[in-house]
């Protein structure tokens, strides 16, 4: 038993327990100074999610999207490659897949998987430019991503505006895609549970993209574990140079890296778009790319815990939404929450340093201890 | 018809003066993140910083109904959220980008929840009574007919962008100071080999990054426009941060690419008439980053072989001769 709660999963695990805590009453502190009821306003924020089909429903549809991005960070942080184009290859995930919903006359079992693969092509393809970039030409991925973020953004605004939008829309968003379109829901029609089935179709909307996501993380799970790429995936975020010597092709493989990191990212924004709006939007996604890297964070860029990161940081984000409605308090407190928690998980330096003090007050209790015995 | 007006527009002395105007949030932040850069920390909280020195500048100036103490607070912030930067990752050891990317969140939900907090409204300061930093008028130059509109009449921030350039390039190229940041953020063991304190440097380095980024944000909220708007820096941070590098990271070159931003975007805004989506001339500067990114490192690669091959031919040379000396 205490060598479990010493291994280093559990440490992993307790430090992360610790950081959201503390990003929890950071918040909690900061609530009792602005707000007339703090108390009604934590228990909104903390409890919301659960208190109603509908609100359930939302914390689970904005979870998906959460661990779809969520998986396509953790391959890139995986192999130490600081990629942060996740935005915009979910943008054109979104506008692809989008676009196939609304254009391509075939019958929904066969354009809904067709949207699907676009979205993750689009994603895939843009992940393979900076990739390349990197790989062959030194371009800083970071940078090279940033960029890349802000031209994909250009293109979904053009794109939108000018094309998808429909000529006499007074709004800037496309037509609400039709049946054949939009991903059904997660619910199988079982007979017999025809009113339970009816329930949760009126007031929550998760899609098959529920299976989806389960899908994906247990892929990305046997492709980083179980495959020779996946061991040379890790090995060059372990040791670049090592990799190398050992008689990998790096190159190739941060290529590829980038580019299947693209693939979760661009479905995430088939998610959006066919799943949560079943229209294509203007802001669709509002840093969302970003949020993905908290939830990697979290998950120490473990594919199989990302889903539970992905829950935990979607369960918060849909109770400050909830909060903001029943409260005084606005939502953008959860931002603050997530900065702390990011700073606080990734500060290699905090935990050792408690550990230190701890014991350092061990070992001074200690010899406390032992003096007045010597001294007999 | 329509080409005439735009072409007309472009090389009117008020499009270079609205350029100039467009560019100042740009330059600003832009040589901060040069800074940071060459002492090898890449700032990407740029964009936060920025807001975090909006906001002060407003809500204090509001406040004190004094400019220069908006201003000032304006700094303070945006020295004080760098140091949050650099002390998480300098003493804690944070990864550099991951607390970058905190601190743009932080600053992005905490200046709009203190705005709602103070004004009761998530969208922007306009019921704050908030200052504005004043014009300058040259004296004599304003009066001379083009020249005085472009160069006359901007607004003391602008002017500090192009004096901070050059103050820059004097203290990267011309102080003790400036050649241990670089070689600090070209070879850091090297560096410390010789007696620099690593992280004493690139500690001030990006306070001086912060101080940079938050006059940039002073000059969106305090004379771009007179108010707070929620995340109103609309990615100019991470512009700065690409005008970095399409600059090859010098003063001058960071300075012009700035520019050339800030046209692109003025550009936009006249081609209106034309009926070219400006998302198109909006584009062009971020694919130019991306060539000028990679344009950079094959030209330093072409210049490392070259080196390496003068070496080696100079070495062969001294061989021959040693040879022929023996003989």
């Amino acid at each position: 038993m205490k060598k479990f709660l010493n291994s280093p999963f559990m440490r992993e695990f307790g430090r992360i327990v610790v950081a959201v805590g503390a990003a929890l009453l950071l918040g909690f502190i900061v609530t009792l100074f602005v707000s007339e009821d703090p108390v009604g306003a934590y228990r909104a924020f903390l409890l919301g999610p659960l208190t109603r089909l509908n609100r359930f429903g939302d914390w689970i549809e904005e979870s998906l999207t959460l661990i779809f991005v969520g998986l396509a960070i953790a391959i890139v942080f995986k192999a130490e490659v600081f990629s942060l184009g996740a935005e915009g290859q979910l943008l054109l995930g979104a506008l692809v897949s989008g676009s196939v919903a609304l254009f391509v006359p075939l019958p929904g079992y066969l354009r809904i998987p067709l949207a699907l693969l676009a979205a993750a092509l689009a994603g895939f393809a843009w992940g393979l430019i900076p990739g390349y970039l990197k790989a062959y030409l030194d371009a800083n991925e970071i940078v090279s991503t940033l960029m890349l973020n802000a031209i994909a953004l250009k293109i979904y605004d053009y794109m939108l505006t000018y094309h998808i939008k429909p000529p006499n829309a007074g709004y800037t968003a496309s037509a609400t895609f039709s049946a054949d379109g939009s991903l059904p829901t997660f619910f199988p029609p079982i007979p017999g549970l025809d009113a339970v089935r009816e329930q949760w179709m009126s007031q929550t909307n998760i899609t098959i993209a529920l299976y989806l996501v389960l899908f994906a993380v247990l892929a990305v799970y046997y492709m980083m574990y179980r495959t020779p790429f996946g061991y040379e995936l890790r090995l060059i975020g372990a040791n670049l140079k090592f990799a190398r010597y050992g008689g990998i092709d790096t190159k190739r493989a941060i290529v590829l890296t980038m580019a299947i990191s693209g693939i979760l990212a661009g479905l995430a924004g088939a998610h959006l778009s066919m799943g949560i709006h079943t229209k294509i939007i203007i802001n669709i996604s509002l840093g969302l790319g970003f949020e993905g890297i908290v939830v990697s964070l979290l998950a120490r860029n473990n594919p199989l815990g990302v889903p539970f990161a992905g829950l935990a940081y979607g369960y918060l984000r849909a109770g400050a939404d909830i909060m903001e409605r029943s409260s005084d308090v606005s939502r953008e407190m959860v931002l603050v929450i997530q900065a702390v928690i990011i700073l606080l998980v990734t500060a290699e330096r905090i935990l050792p340093m408690m550990r230190r003090r701890v014991s350092a007050r061990r070992a001074a209790q200690v010899e406390a201890e032992a003096t007045p015995a010597a001294a007999e | 018809m329509p080409l005439d007006v735009v072409l007309r527009g472009i090389f009117s002395a008020l499009f270079v003066a609205s350029v100039i105007r467009i560019s100042t949030p740009l330059i600003l932040p832009a040589l901060g993140g040069l800074i940071s850069d060459l002492a090898g920390v890449i700032n990407i909280s740029l964009e936060g910083i920025m807001l975090a020195g909006a906001f002060a500048g407003v809500v204090v100036s509001a406040y004190t109904h004094n400019v220069w103490m908006g201003v000032l607070a304006g700094m303070g912030a945006g020295m004080l959220i760098s140091l949050v930067l650099a002390y998480f990752h300098l003493y804690l050891k944070t990864d550099i980008i991951l607390a970058g990317i905190a601190i743009n969140i932080l600053c992005t939900g905490g200046t709009i929840f203190l705005l709602y907090i103070l004004t009761g409204d998530k969208g922007n300061s306009s019921t704050l009574a908030s200052g504005a930093v004043p014009n300058v008028e040259i004296p004599f130059i304003k009066d001379i007919p083009v020249l005085g509109t472009i160069v006359s009449g901007h607004n003391v921030l602008t002017y500090s962008a192009f004096i901070l350039t050059w103050l820059v390039a004097v203290l990267l190229y011309r102080t003790s100071f400036g050649v241990h940041l670089r070689a600090v953020g070209e070879n850091p063991e090297a560096a410390a080999s010789v007696g620099i304190d690593v992280r004493r440097t690139r500690l001030l380095a990006l306070l001086i990054s912060g101080f940079m980024a938050s006059l940039g944000g002073l000059d969106l909220s305090m004379a771009y426009l007179t108010l707070f708007q929620r995340e109103m820096t609309a990615g100019r941070g991470f512009i700065a941060l690409a005008a970095v590098f399409l600059g090859g990271r010098t003063p001058a070159g960071t300075l012009i690419a700035a520019v050339v931003f800030g046209f692109a975007d003025a550009l936009s805004n006249q081609l209106g008439s034309l009926k070219i989506p400006p998302q198109w001339v909006q584009m062009i500067p971020y694919v130019a980053t991306v060539i000028a990114l990679v344009g950079y490192n094959v030209r330093r690669r072409a210049q490392v072989a070259e080196r390496a091959r003068r070496f080696q031919e100079k070495h062969l040379a001294e061989m021959a001769a040693a040879q022929a000396g023996t003989d």
